[in-house]
């Protein structure tokens, strides 16, 4: 008996609260597809290129899934206070017929088992279905040919998902159906209304209100200055503040709102409506900042990790296929491993670029002076990108050279103008890495100016634009700056005592047929039976690939999670409220209010009640984007800063669709339980 | 004398098979303009079921509803809400204030409701809120209202539009002697002094001898009707003849009075 009963209340609860259900959907949906990231095609193929950056990615899964299984333990509990809440009447006429707390505790809990499977059962597939789909669909975005799709089913991962899910079922089960029984019989049976929160004078609610403003304009301020990045305290305070300003302004929004009430138009039942919304900001404050806070969170996690990632993984015309190198061994026996094997023929162009240190010195410190290089800066307009390079520079007493012959090569493989060097001149060599365009642009303006510079005592002229192109196909050396010299000066000053890199171009007609991913994955097959030391395009693709697929999988995951749960508590707590005053719904439809009239009264008080959190965290959200890209991007990107808002305030708006897709949803569900208080009950 | 609202043959039945129960068995009357006309019943008696097919909470099964002429069961749309508004006040039992609102703004709902300018009813506002002596408290919260204030204000809202006709189902259910007395008073006063119809469902005979008419039904059946038009009859004498009717309406036998 109590078994049929539990299942025909769990059958009665999915089909009442799609809502409910849809949330623990949601939760399993989240847990598998986390679990089963390593599986994903794109992770397999990238192992094989950055084994050591995935597995340390894959080792932070398990923590990742532990901040989601707390994060949803919050949406499930919210969901399921919904459902155990509006059941209190129920539960309320059992324990008067002399029910046993034992026993409506059994039955709630098979209620719960039995819903808690079903949910896995529906759950699972769907996962499995929407995983192998981000599968797919990322292999062919970014596969390019190479990244084949397999299915794939974890075990592990359904056991995993199962397991979270249970677990935190069953605990926000035992926090609520404590609450439940510990409540007497006359508070479940008595559907009161919402307590009457005392007021505080208005002044403390203006008080509030300003403080709040007043905090959050110091945090955007903090945040877009780039000041909040100073220290651990000053983001500490930016984000005590931010959070504080939040929580404030919710608390005296409640004033704003109260004067729209009072001094609005008393039409479409403007009073009622804003007092309601009056309501549910003031019983529900600190709810509505925590979901500002987490779709801010959202915003800030979706809007700037895929702009990130998007400029990470932007595709740079990349110049060389492969670069080869010995330590401290001439590039010819490399060049004639390669012919041994019959390998060079596949190269259309293979040349050797040459560095090294000033060797006609052993003062250091001084090796390399460029006094006039600082005085051009210091005399430019002062800016944060000024100062860095001539912080920078101020360690660059012992740079490196690189012969021009090489770098020419390198240029003219690019299809770039060659550097021209005359009597007495060098050229700037500075890593992409390190210089944005702001820097590039000031350090133009200074080499404009020829300056003149001392090179182990001898003077010498910085000339032409600082050249950027890289020397290496990935990371066999990063130069921060250096100095391109004449070959003849490149052998006196460095007494031959250099390093070469043998950099290699695939031959076109070769790779036509198969493709530049396949031609390369071959060429590696060959190269790891010469044993000489090698780096391809590959790797360094493979790496863009890592951070395009680690940056947008886990800020979009994140970035749905926080707004799966932020949308859940908002609609959730929206509609039991609007249960809990049902009576007002029925007075209004006693005084004549048409079903239109008390729907558009509810869509209203919807919009608002979402419309407040989602506009704080919006505003919020323009400045904590910023403020990430002023704290993450590297120099270099820095410059598409307002290229990368864009995309951002694109992605945001995307979102924002999503909020809607969402509010019209609560709005349809609120409407269909207003179409319930229209047909009366009989209460004689 | 044009009776406002009429009642022909009204039937409702709840239920079915089995579960059948006939809530109103053809019941016909009519309300004049002016009349202050009191239902009677015990519980169950199809007395509220009366009040909410006029009301048009819920539709009859047959007959018809009349209110100046007009069939209400075929309102619908903006029509009906029209009916619900302006045609009729209804007074709840439990006042059905809404918490969240003050006395002010509870009574402004209908205005809010129907789209009609506050200034057009401010002055009826005023006098009503004089009248009801509710004026203290037209800027409180329910909560800070004693349950007389309550259904002052809510006789103030069923009122402030002007309706053709007033709807009270037990307007002194919740309230204690005084405060019913209070009430009582003032509507009769209304009907007296302004002409306006009421028809008020109670199972008080305290309240019911304010009225001028009233109808007792039993098993949804028109069962018997009290006249207050003996020339010089006090309140306390016709207090006495409901009573009496009440006592017999209990004793299951037919029209014996």
């Amino acid at each position: 008996m109590l078994f049929k009963l539990a299942v025909r209340n769990s059958k009665r609860s999915r089909k009442e609260n799609g809502l409910f259900f849809a949330s623990l959907l949601v939760s399993i949906v989240a847990f598998y597809v986390l679990l089963s990231f390593p599986r994903q095609d794109v992770m397999i193929f990238l192992k094989r290129m950055e084994s050591d950056a995935v597995n340390k990615l894959m080792g932070m899964v398990p923590i990742f899934f532990g901040m989601t299984l707390f994060l949803l333990f919050f949406l499930i509990y919210f969901a399921s206070k919904f459902q155990l809440e509006r059941r209190r009447h129920e539960f309320g006429v059992c324990l008067m017929m002399g029910m046993r707390r034992k026993k409506l505790f059994a039955m709630l809990m098979m209620e719960d088992l039995e819903s808690s499977m079903v949910s896995l059962l529906i759950g699972i597939p769907i996962a499995v279905l929407i995983s192998e789909l981000i599968s797919l669909v990322t292999a062919r975005l970014v596969g390019m040919g190479i990244v084949g799709h397999s299915f794939s089913f974890s075990a592990e991962a359904v056991l995993a998902t199962a397991a979270g899910f249970i677990a935190i079922k069953f605990a926000a089960f035992l926090i609520l159906s404590g609450k439940i029984a510990k409540s007497q019989i006359g508070s479940l049976l008595n559907d009161k209304t919402q307590e009457v929160k005392k007021q505080k004078p208005v002044l403390v609610y203006i008080s509030a209100l300003i403080l709040g403003i007043g905090c959050l304009a110091w945090a955007y301020a903090s945040a877009i200055s780039g000041g909040a990045w100073r220290s651990i305290r000053t983001m500490g305070l930016t984000v005590i503040l931010g959070l504080m300003g939040t929580f404030l302004l919710f608390y005296g929004l409640r004033v704003v709102i109260g004067f729209l009430a009072e001094h609005g138009r008393t039409r479409q039942l403007h009073i009622f409506n804003f007092r309601q919304i009056e309501e549910n900001v003031i019983h529900r404050r600190t709810l509505l900042a925590v979901a500002s806070l987490l779709m801010l969170a959202a915003l800030c996690c979706f809007g700037a990790g895929v702009s990130i990632a998007r400029v990470q993984g932007k595709a740079e015309t990349h110049v060389l296929d492969y670069t080869f190198y010995e330590y401290k061994s001439s590039t010819e026996n490399i060049r004639e491993t390669l012919e041994t094997c019959g390998l060079a023929s596949n190269f259309s162009e293979l040349f050797e670029i040459r560095i090294g240190h000033i060797r006609t010195t052993d003062d250091y410190d001084n090796a390399f002076q460029m006094d006039t290089v600082f005085e051009a800066l210091s005399a430019m307009p002062q800016s944060v990108e000024r100062d860095v390079i001539i912080n920078n520079l101020g360690y660059e007493s012992y740079p490196y050279l690189i012969s021009q012959s090489g770098y020419n090569k390198l240029l003219s493989a690019a299809g770039l103008p060659l550097v021209e060097l005359g009597e007495h001149e060098m050229a700037v060599y500075m890593d992409k890495e390190f210089t944005g365009y702001e820097r590039e642009r000031i350090m133009n303006e200074v080499l404009k100016t020829r300056p003149e510079v001392l090179l182990d005592g001898e003077q010498w002229h910085l000339t032409g634009s600082v050249q950027k192109t890289d020397i290496v196909t990935d990371r066999a050396i990063s130069l921060s700056f250096a100095l391109i010299i004449p070959d003849d000066a490149f052998l006196y000053y460095t007494k031959g005592d250099g390093e070469a890199y043998l950099n290699g171009i695939l031959d076109k007609e070769a790779v036509s047929g198969m493709g530049l991913m396949n031609a390369i994955l071959t060429m590696n097959e060959r190269l790891g039976t010469t044993g000489i030391h090698y780096e391809s395009y590959l790797q360094n693709m493979g790496r863009q690939l890592f951070y395009v697929v680690a940056s947008s999988y886990i800020t979009i995951y994140l970035a749905v999670i926080f707004l799966v749960i932020a949308n859940t508590i908002l609609g959730v707590q929206f509609l039991m409220g609007q249960q809990k005053v049902s009576r007002r719904y029925v007075t209004l439809v006693h005084l004549g209010a048409a079903y239109e009239t008390i729907c558009s009264a509810a869509k209203k008080q919807i919009n608002w009640f979402f419309g407040l959190p989602i506009a704080v965290s919006l505003v919020s959200s323009m400045f904590g984007v910023r403020s990430l890209f002023s704290g993450i991007l590297s120099s270099q990107n820095r410059g598409n800063i307002a290229e990368l808002m864009i995309v951002s305030a694109a992605m945001i708006l995307l979102l924002f669709v999503i909020e809607c897709i969402y509010i019209a949803a609560v709005k349809r569900l609120s409407s269909r339980y207003l179409l319930t208080l229209m047909m009366p009950k009989r209460e004689e | 004398m044009e009776p406002i609202l009429e009642v022909e043959a009204l039937k409702k039945v709840y239920g079915r098979a089995a579960n059948r129960t006939t809530a109103l068995n053809g019941i016909s009357f009519q309300v004049m303009k002016g009349e202050f006309l009191g239902i009677m019943g015990s519980s169950g008696s199809g007395k509220s079921t009366l009040l909410n097919c006029i009301a048009t909470v819920i539709s009859a099964d047959s007959g018809k509803i009349l209110m100046d002429k007009t069939p209400v069961q075929n309102l619908k749309g903006a029509a009906l809400a029209e009916y619900r508004g302006k045609k009729i006040g209804y007074l709840f039992q439990n006042f059905e204030l809404l918490d969240n609102l003050t006395g002010r703004e509870n009574i402004l709902l209908p205005l809010s409701i129907h789209n009609v300018s506050e200034k057009e009813s401010g002055e009826r506002l005023s006098r009503l809120a004089s009248y009801l002596e509710i004026e203290e408290v037209l800027d409180k919260f329910p909560a800070q209202m004693s349950g007389g204030q309550k259904q002052r204000i809510a006789a103030a809202r069923a009122l402030i539009l002007n309706p053709s006709m007033v709807l009270a189902d037990e307007p002194t259910g919740a309230l204690d002697s005084k405060n019913a007395n209070t009430l009582m008073t003032k509507l009769a006063g209304m009907n007296e002094d302004e002409d306006t119809t009421i028809l008020m469902v109670t199972h008080d005979c305290s309240a019911a001898s304010f009225c001028k008419r009233i109808l007792f039904i039993r098993d949804g059946e028109l069962f018997h009707e009290l006249r207050r038009d003996v020339p010089g009859e006090s309140r306390t004498s016709f207090y006495e003849r409901i009573v009496n009717v009440v006592a017999c309406m209990g004793g299951g036998s037919a029209n014996v009075i």
